[in-house]
Order: structure tokens, then C-alpha cells, then sequence
């Protein structure tokens, strides 16, 4: 059989319905975003109108901009270390085989099922500042009082949201970790274990060395998605109180569509897109990730 | 692993349920929400054990008053009232059990090629593909509604459902390309020695060894399918809706409908929990993501 | 409670059980706390008494001919609406518009959504021309953006007379509302569809408790709200509201107290003057009555701060009157039958009339939220559109809105002194004893916001923003906070 590059032998036959998929659903929204980044939508033309480079003036010049994108950054270290300590955490504790522990596996991947526009709600609720279940726990505890409400504070709303995502994730991480300690070999276990060595140090010296990689892949994974969070602060504090939560998904959101600044929302898009490239791509060389 | 003395093990077990009822509890509260009337929603201290169930809510959410009379119905209650839900469900089930198969076969066929066939630059062919997860959703949004707008594909299943396969296709082709390099290369040289062609290797041997890779990863991509927000709202219209989107509607101008919002909820975590259930053993083995193995 | 109060409400709960809507437990609970013994069980009280003929609330058999008459060639189309969940789409959605399609053969589909989603729907639809959507439904607050995109009604009825609904009767519509929400320049952007409205709203039984009447003055509710507040905080609270930063409810809230002391958002040359001296007055006061509310009032829209009165939590708020039959249904909150409806507080300097002010701004302390139907230019089935319109406006269907949608305010004047309207007048969910009120705060209270393409933007995120800082302390002062506001809305308005 002469099929040269399509020959069941070669890869890209095999690639072909990805490579097809993914040029017509990204590519062509990308260049479509690049010429829209130098056009704005004129509301009384019913047009887009060629504006140069304003938009790209106006996106280094805009405070707003600025604090969404130091607002999403905070959002991203916070979020994504709580997610993977308490992740690495709870998949320890969670991976033996004693009586239950399959069953408690199991209930926790229940976070997960449940959408995150809805999740927003859930909390919306948890934290009321007259009715939430944790309003009242952290009064009873004395932590803080019903004068604090959480979402409407400018010092705590942000942490108010980051709960919903650690809530929701941590279990994804979970399901990461586990599946990467089950795949360890028992070898140096045996051996630390003749030695002597303590349950902190077995984990130091070997578990975490063995594992960086899983972990370097799940941060990874998980870093894109936390970096364009927008369901849990749209529905739960839309941004607010003042500007407070404003990440630059919801920035962008918002100029697109509550304003019809196309032209801008693409703009804030595509910049947001090199942020994470940028820092991804550094991330897989730095960690040495290899596929 | 390590030998533990019994009160360790104790200790285990309890701060093991902890934890996990730590986690539990909102979905918990959530469900109980579902089960309340409007005035036991809220309270001061709120209402987490003792409370008055009834089942109006999910009568209200799936219509089951549907069939009475004009006379007899019930008023419009402000923030509430009968919204059939039913059907919503059933696109959300459509929806995300074809774009998962869809998913599932074109990333399975590529990370195939990806696990067995060196080329030149396959690192950064795998790296391209991640990366366009990296898309702000609103910024894919708009130039796919436009497209679907142009081909007839807007407010169609055909559309969300390809826009939900795109969506999970990096993910997909990661862990399907972990799991076919879980599975040693010889054999498929051996069989190629033997004459077999590619394809045939591929259905016949290497396909069945991973059959409980691509539960693992259908499982994951029908989660994200079920959840997902942005895309259904922006290139749906009346055609059809899925239920994170559909829920909106019990945000009203006279308050929210907690009850009915949170009764459609409960029921919407039944069936992708039922997914997970079937293939929580797989789950837990598979989701290594490639990287322990080089 | 007041014993004539009781008394309706035990009407109504008797009613509500025999008619099946309530169940025997909740009868039960319902009765006894009223002091109704078991005694009232016995047969004597079983029989039902509706307060209106069950076969009084179909739709008259008229109105319903012309649907079938006119509609003949349509049949078999699809007409589709994207709209807020308010009380009278849910009513037609849920339980009208079936009788509207049996009678013309085609079918309706109705989008509810909540507000900033509906207007990312139809800001696509106009922007691609693409006429998913038949009708608008279109906020006052868009009326100017979308103003070139719908048929203007009054033309419709004249160059279509043989679609014209006999007896529907454009004139009834209440001309303030026409002015505040269906016209902009000269134009009628559609028709007024519904009219949430601020109106006050206050729990009878704590006022008479306190020796208080319903506030005849900005500072007389004030003080009220405080000594409520001293007297029973953190428990209950004198006032409440919707002041979610960076959300339009805070723009609504900001309008009521800014017109209620003269002051305007807009003077006669397109500047912003919510800082000059009245509008720091406003602000000076706002700010002392926020001390009176429950704390979360900051993260609260209309819905929370529906909740926080519905749940007794606190005793008024001058907010949307559509909240008062939801207030009124003993099975979603515990001050069912314990509200009074009055209309605002009298403003304390006096108004600005639309000469002082810009962009066709009505002041006045009743800040109206309405909207109104349209029918899309975009639609490829204007004519049948029309006829769905004109079928959903017109006075049977309004009615019947009215009575099964609890009690929304009707747009059109005729409508509040049907006898199916008044016989609803009674203590439970979906009562209208509050739309006397309502009434009289459309035709002498009613505030309109400004008509101008940015105004979206302003009210939804420029002005609301930065009042969001002022409360969460971000400024040093009202006024320079007002001073950053006049400055932000005067470069948007700019352009």
C-alpha cells in the first residue's frame, strides 16, 4: 500500500479528526479574537468599526485591568496551593485499604457532579450574612461577628469565593494524588521502612520525589482552569464589593457582553491567553514535564 | 507499606470521616434545602437537622402538578411556580454522553498515535493541544457563535455537543495517551512482526487493555460536559438547555426560588453520580495523567 | 395582627385547604397558630367559599375568537421570547399561553432569565440581525439602545388594521408609565409589559407596637427605622436594602434617596450632578440610614433584601412593590398578613422637573423598574409576533396575569378596578391589597431613570461600582466619592 502520509503506519491519519477539531473550534476563534482586539463594536452602526491599536493603549492604561489582574493572581496562588497541599494531604490519609475508606473515596468525588454556577448558589447561601450556616459558625466560634458579612467585605469577599473552588477541586486533586500513590513501587518503602525512617521523612525522601511529576501535572491542569475562573465570583459576588473581586475572566465577561465593547473584551481575552501560555510553558520547562 | 499500631489506625479512621463529612456537609445542607419549604429556608440559627420535609419542590421543578385543570392550579407563586424541568434534564444527558463519546473516540485514536509513533516535535504537538484550554471560555464563545450562527448549528445539540468534545479534548488526549503508555510497546511490535496491520493492533489488543482508561476518562469529561456554564448559555436558545444553565431561571425578580433551585440540583447530581459509581474503580487507578510512567 | 386581619387570613387558609392547595399539616399548623380550634373543622367550615367564581379566571371567549380569527395564515409558527422571570412571563409561560396557542395554531417559546442575561441575548440578537427572537422584552433602563430595532406599536395598529385587536385600546396604558418606559424620543419602544415600583412596605404589627404610622416624611422614616433598630438589633432592623456593589439594584436604591432630596443624576447640559450640594444631602442620609440596616446589606440584591423582610429580620423596606405578595404567602415566609403598603415618604426639598434635568430623567422618590414588549424589526414573523403582543397586553390577559401572578402591578389603568382584581385584595400568596398603592405611586411618586445608549453601562457597573467603595469605606467622604462618580460618568457619557 502506497498511502505516504496517510498510511495507517504514520501518526497524522490517526491525529487527523483531533487536528481538524481543534483548528476549527481554536484557531479560528484565536485570529478572529486578534482582528476583533483591533475593531470596536459602534452601537449606533450596528457595525464593527477599525480602531487601530486603542485597544491595546487602553488595556495598559487601565487601572481596572490592573487590579483584576492582581486580584486574579492572589485568586491563583491562594486557590492553587490550598488545593494541592490539602489535596496531597487528604489522599494520604484516604489511601489504605481498612474498612470504609472506599466508600469515603467515593463520597468526596460527589463535589465534583455538581455545577459550578450552582455550587456559587450553594455558597451564596452557606455564607449568608443573615441565614448562612457558616455566618453562624464563625459567630459561635467568635471568629467573626454578623457586622463582618463575608461576601460584602471588601477584605473578605475574595476568601468568601476562594472557599466555593477549594470546596469544589480539592477532591479533583484527591482523585490525582491517589491514582499516583497507587501507581508507586513498594521497593523503597520496604527499605525506609527497614531503616527505621519516620512517617514525615518516608514521605519527604521518597513519596514527594516519586510523585513530582503527578504533582507538576495536576498543577498544571488545575492552574489553567483557576486562572480563567468565572462561574463562582459571576454568580457570587459579580466582582464586588467595590471592585474587589474582580478577576479578568469576569473584566472581560463584562465588556463584552454588559457593554458591548467586543473589540475590548478580545482584547482582555487574548491578553489574558498569553499570561497563561507564558506562565504555563515556563512551568512545563522549569518542572521538566515531558509528554 | 508501613506496619501502624491500632490507635493510629483509630486515629485514621477518624479523622478520615471527618474530613470527608467536612466536605459532605454543604451538599448536604444543599439537599436538605431541597426538601424545605420556602420560610425554613431561613433562619437564625439555621435549620441543619429539624426541619419540616416536604417534596413541593420537586413537584413544582418537574411539573408532576402538570394535568389539572385551569381552575384548580395553583397561583403563580412570586419566585416560584411550575417549570417542567424534565426535558432540561434529558438535554443535559444527551448532551454530555455524546460529547464524551465523541471525545473519547477522537482522542483515543490521537494519543494512540501519540504513545506509539515517534515524530519530530510530538512534545510540542502535545503541548499545543493543552494549550488550547487555555482560552478564556468568553473569548471562544463569541467567533463560535458567530460560526454557528453562519452553518444553522446555533441552538442545535449537534453544536454544544461539539463545543463540549473541543472543551474536553486536552484533557482526554493527556490521560488517554498515559494509559496506552501504561501498556508495554512490545507488543505491538511483536504483532507488527507477525504481520498484523496498525489498525488491526490497535482494535483487536491494544483497544481492550484500556478499557478501563477510557472509563476513567469518559467519566472526567462527562463531569465537565454536565457542569459546564458559558457555551450552553451563549449558543443556546429555547431549543434546548442544560441544567447549570436552566437552574438561572429560578433567579427571579421577586427573589430567588432556593427551593426549587436546589431541588433540581439534588436531582441533577443523580445521574452523573451514578456515572461515577460505575467506573470509581478505574477512577482512582488512572488519573496518574502520564506522568509517573515515562 | 389586627382582628380583621385574622379574619381574612383565616378566610384565606380555609380556602386555600379546601381548595387543595395547602396540605392538612400546614392547615393545621396555620390554624392553630391563629387560634383556631378544632372545633372550626366541623362541616360548617368545609364548604368552600372562593372569593371569585373558579370559571371567572379563564380567558374571555372573545378574545380568544380573534386569536383564532386573525391567525389563520400563521399557523404552525414559533414564536420565541427571551425575558426576565418576572411574575407575569412565569404566569403566561406556566399556565396562559396554552390557551393562546390551541386558539392560533402556533407555538410559544418563552426564555426566562434573569435580568443581565436577557440583555446578553438580545444584544446578540440585534447585533447579528439574526431575529431568534420575536419579541423583546426590553428594561427601561435599554429602552434608548434598542429603541431603532423594534416596531413602534402605534404604527403597527395603523398600518395593519385587519391584525388590529378590536377593544385593545392603546390610551388605556397609564400615560406615566408610556412616558417612563415605553418612550424614548418619540418613539414607543413597544408597550409597558409589567411595573415592579418602589413602594413602602412596612410590618403593621411592629409599627403599631413602636406607636409608628407609615412615614410621612424622608426624616420621619428615618427616625423610625433607628429607633426600631436601638430598641431590637441585632434581631430585627428598622430598614433594609438592596446595595450589592457594582450591581444595578444599588443604582435603584441610590435614585429613590437622590431624587427624594431634589437632587438629579443628570442637570440640563449632560453633566452628572449627583455631587452637587443636594446630592451630597442624599448621600449624608443614606449613609446614616444604612447604620439602621441589617449588615449583609451590602451584599444584598432585591432578593436578599426580599428575604431579609420576609423573614422578619427587618420591619420595612421602600423597595419593589412586587415583593408584597410574595410577603403575603404564609409557606415561603413567617410575615404573612403582618405588611402594610403605603406609598414613599414625601421627598424633602422638592422634585426637579424634566427641564432641570437631562436625558428625560423623571425624579421622584418611586423609583420604577417596568419594561416593556416589543416586537423585534429582526423577526421573521413580525405580523404573527403582533398578534402574540397584542394578545399578551390586552386587558383579559393582563387581568388574569394579575390575579394568578401574584398581584404584579398592571400597566394599564382599567385593570385595577376589574372585580376579579379586587376580589383578590385579600391576606395570602398572590394578594393585590397592595395595588391601590402601587397605583397611586405610578400616577404621583413614579422616578424614571435617564434615556441615554450608555446608560446601561452607567447604571450597571460605573455608577454602582464605585457607590459599592463608598459604602465598604473605600472613600474618605461622600464627596469625594461623588466627585470620582461625576468624573468616571462624565468620560463614559463622552465617549
Amino acid at each position: 500500500m502506497k498511502l505516504g502520509v496517510l498510511s495507517p503506519d504514520r501518526p497524522f491519519i490517526w491525529m487527523l479528526p483531533l487536528i481538524a477539531i481543534l483548528i476549527a473550534f481554536t484557531i479560528i476563534p484565536l485570529f478572529y479574537n486578534i482582528w476583533l482586539s483591533f475593531h470596536e463594536y459602534a452601537p449606533f452602526k450596528r457595525a464593527l468599526e477599525p480602531v487601530g491599536l486603542k485597544n491595546w493603549s487602553l488595556l495598559l492604561s487601565d487601572e481596572r485591568m490592573w487590579e483584576a489582574l492582581g486580584t486574579t493572581i492572589l485568586y491563583f496562588v491562594v486557590v492553587l496551593t490550598a488545593e494541592v497541599v490539602l489535596g496531597m494531604g487528604i489522599a494520604l490519609l484516604l489511601d489504605t485499604e481498612e474498612f470504609g475508606f472506599g466508600f469515603l473515596r467515593t463520597v468526596l468525588t460527589l463535589t465534583l457532579v455538581v455545577p459550578p454556577a450552582i455550587v456559587g448558589m450553594m455558597y451564596l447561601l452557606i455564607e449568608d450574612p443573615e441565614f448562612g450556616v457558616l455566618t453562624y459558625v464563625l459567630d459561635a466560634a467568635g471568629l467573626l461577628d454578623k457586622a463582618t458579612p463575608i461576601l460584602s467585605t471588601a477584605s473578605t469577599a475574595l476568601w468568601g469565593v476562594m472557599l466555593a473552588d477549594i470546596w469544589q477541586w480539592t477532591p479533583f486533586m484527591v482523585l490525582i494524588f491517589l491514582a499516583g500513590l497507587r501507581s508507586l513501587p513498594p521497593e523503597p518503602y520496604e527499605a525506609a521502612m527497614l531503616d527505621g525512617a519516620s512517617a514525615v521523612m518516608t514521605f519527604r525522601r521518597i513519596t514527594l520525589p516519586l510523585l513530582n511529576k503527578v504533582i507538576a501535572v495536576a498543577i498544571l491542569i488545575r492552574g489553567i482552569d483557576v486562572f480563567r475562573m468565572f462561574d463562582y465570583v459571576f454568580v457570587m459576588t459579580s466582582g464586588g464589593p467595590g471592585t474587589s473581586t474582580y478577576t479578568l475572566s469576569l473584566y472581560a465577561w463584562q465588556q463584552t457582553f454588559s457593554f458591548i465593547k467586543w473589540g475590548y473584551g478580545a482584547t482582555l481575552s487574548l491578553f489574558t491567553l498569553a499570561i497563561i501560555l507564558i506562565v504555563a510553558n515556563l512551568f512545563i520547562y522549569i518542572a521538566k514535564v515531558r509528554w | 507499606m508501613m506496619v501502624r499500631s491500632k490507635s493510629s489506625r483509630m486515629v485514621r479512621t477518624i479523622v478520615g470521616w471527618a474530613v470527608v463529612a467536612l466536605f459532605a456537609f454543604p451538599l448536604y445542607y444543599w439537599m436538605t434545602v431541597a426538601f424545605k419549604e420556602g420560610n425554613e429556608i431561613f433562619n437564625w440559627p439555621p435549620k441543619v437537622w429539624s426541619f419540616t420535609p416536604t417534596i413541593k419542590n420537586f413537584e413544582e421543578v418537574f411539573g408532576i402538578s402538570f394535568g389539572f385543570g385551569f381552575g384548580e392550579q395553583r397561583e403563580v407563586l412570586p419566585g416560584g411556580g411550575n417549570f417542567r424541568m424534565g426535558p432540561r434534564l434529558w438535554d443535559s444527558i444527551v448532551i454530555a454522553i455524546l460529547s464524551t463519546a465523541l471525545a473519547i473516540t477522537i482522542a483515543t485514536l490521537a494519543s494512540y498515535a501519540l504513545s506509539r509513533m515517534n515524530f519530530r516535535g510530538r512534545h510540542h504537538f502535545v503541548s499545543w493541544v493543552l494549550s488550547t484550554r487555555m482560552m478564556p471560555p468568553v473569548a471562544v464563545a463569541i467567533p463560535i457563535f458567530f460560526i454557528y450562527k453562519d452553518i444553522g448549528l446555533l441552538d442545535t445539540y449537534t453544536g454544544v455537543i461539539l463545543i463540549h468534545a473541543l472543551m474536553n479534548l486536552p484533557l482526554a488526549v493527556l490521560l488517554m495517551k498515559s494509559f496506552f503508555d501504561d501498556i508495554p510497546g512490545e507488543i505491538d511490535e511483536s504483532a507488527l512482526v507477525d504481520g498484523a496491520s496498525r489498525w488491526l493492533i490497535f482494535r483487536r489488543i491494544v483497544l481492550p487493555m484500556v478499557k478501563g482508561g477510557i472509563a476513567a476518562t469518559a467519566v472526567l469529561c462527562f463531569i465537565f460536559s454536565w457542569t459546564e456554564f458559558l457555551f450552553v448559555l451563549t449558543l443556546t436558545q429555547t431549543g434546548l438547555k442544560t441544567v447549570p444553565v436552566v437552574s438561572s431561571t429560578f433567579v427571579t425578580s421577586t427573589g430567588t426560588a432556593w427551593g426549587s433551585m436546589a431541588a433540581l440540583g439534588a436531582a441533577a447530581m443523580i445521574p452523573a453520580f451514578i456515572f461515577i459509581l460505575l467506573v470509581q474503580k478505574h477512577l482512582v487507578r488512572g488519573l496518574t495523567l502520564g506522568s509517573v510512567k515515562q | 395582627m389586627k382582628d380583621s386581619d385574622r379574619k381574612l387570613y383565616r378566610a384565606k387558609i380555609v380556602d386555600d385547604y379546601v381548595r387543595g392547595r395547602m396540605s392538612r399539616r400546614s392547615f393545621l399548623r396555620n390554624a392553630s397558630a391563629l387560634g383556631l380550634g378544632a372545633g372550626v373543622l366541623g362541616t360548617g367550615m368545609m364548604r368552600p367559599t372562593p372569593t371569585f367564581a373558579q370559571n371567572a379566571l379563564e380567558p374571555s371567549k372573545e378574545v380568544l375568537d380573534w386569536v383564532r380569527e386573525v391567525s389563520k395564515p400563521f399557523s404552525g409558527t414559533t414564536l420565541r421570547l427571551a425575558t426576565e422571570s418576572t411574575p407575569p412571563s412565569n404566569a403566561i409561560n406556566s399556565q396562559l399561553k396554552k390557551y393562546f396557542e390551541e386558539a392560533s395554531g402556533m407555538t410559544v417559546e418563552i426564555e426566562t432569565l434573569p435580568l443581565e442575561q436577557v440583555l446578553q441575548k438580545l444584544t446578540l440578537d440585534i447585533a447579528s440581525q439574526l431575529g431568534t427572537y420575536d419579541l423583546y422584552y426590553i428594561d427601561q433602563s435599554w429602552a434608548a439602545s434598542v429603541s431603532r430595532d423594534v416596531f413602534d406599536p402605534r404604527e403597527q395598529i395603523a398600518n395593519n388594521p385587519d391584525l388590529a385587536m378590536p377593544n385593545y385600546n392603546i390610551d388605556d396604558f397609564m400615560p406615566a408609565l408610556v412616558d417612563g418606559i415605553a418612550k424614548y424620543e418619540d418613539r414607543w419602544v413597544g408597550v409597558p409589559y409589567d411595573i415592579p415600583i418602589f413602594i413602602m412596605q412596612y410590618r403593621k404589627d411592629i409599627y403599631d407596637k413602636m406607636g409608628f404610622g407609615a412615614p410621612e416624611t424622608l426624616e420621619e422614616y428615618y427616625e423610625q427605622a433607628k429607633a426600631i433598630t436601638d430598641e431590637n438589633g441585632p434581631n430585627l432592623y428598622g430598614a433594609t436594602g438592596q446595595m450589592k456593589s457594582g450591581h444595578y439594584s444599588l443604582e435603584c436604591d441610590w435614585t429613590a434617596w437622590l431624587w427624594g432630596h431634589g437632587g438629579s443624576i443628570f442637570g440640563p447640559d449632560g453633566k452628572f450632578t449627583g455631587n452637587d450640594e443636594r446630592g451630597l444631602e442624599a448621600m449624608e442620609y443614606w449613609t446614616r440610614l444604612a447604620q439602621t440596616m441589617p449588615p449583609g446589606v451590602n451584599g444584598w440584591t432585591w432578593d436578599g433584601e426580599g428575604q431579609s423582610v420576609a423573614q422578619g429580620v427587618a420591619a420595612s423596606m421602600m423597595s419593589w412593590g412586587e415583593f408584597f405578595p410574595y410577603f403575603d404567602d404564609p409557606s415561603a415566609t413567617k410575615v404573612s398578613g403582618l405588611m402594610a403598603a403605603a406609598r414613599c415618604p414625601k421627598p424633602k426639598n422638592p422634585l426637579r422637573t424634566v427641564t432641570e434635568t437631562g436625558y428625560g430623567e423623571i425624579p421622584g422618590v418611586g423609583h420604577q423598574g417596568g419594561s416593556s414588549l416589543a416586537v423585534s424589526r429582526n423577526s421573521k414573523n413580525p405580523d404573527a409576533a403582533w398578534i402574540f403582543m397584542q394578545w399578551a397586553t390586552c386587558y383579559d390577559t393582563q387581568v388574569l396575569i394579575t390575579a394568578l401572578g401574584g398581584g404584579t402591578g398592571p400597566t394599564r389603568d382599567s385593570v385595577y378596578n376589574d372585580e376579579r382584581i379586587k376580589a383578590n385584595a385579600r391576606v395570602g400568596a398572590g394578594t393585590t391589597r397592595h395595588l391601590d398603592v402601587v397605583r397611586e405611586t405610578i400616577a404621583l411618586d413614579m422616578g424614571s431613570e435617564p434615556d441615554l445608549p450608555q446608560w446601561a453601562e452607567l447604571s450597571n457597573d460605573t455608577i454602582p461600582v464605585r457607590l459599592g467603595k463608598y459604602f465598604a469605606g473605600e472613600y474618605a467622604s461622600a464627596k469625594e466619592a461623588m466627585d470620582d462618580i461625576a468624573q468616571a460618568v462624565d468620560k463614559v457619557v463622552s465617549g
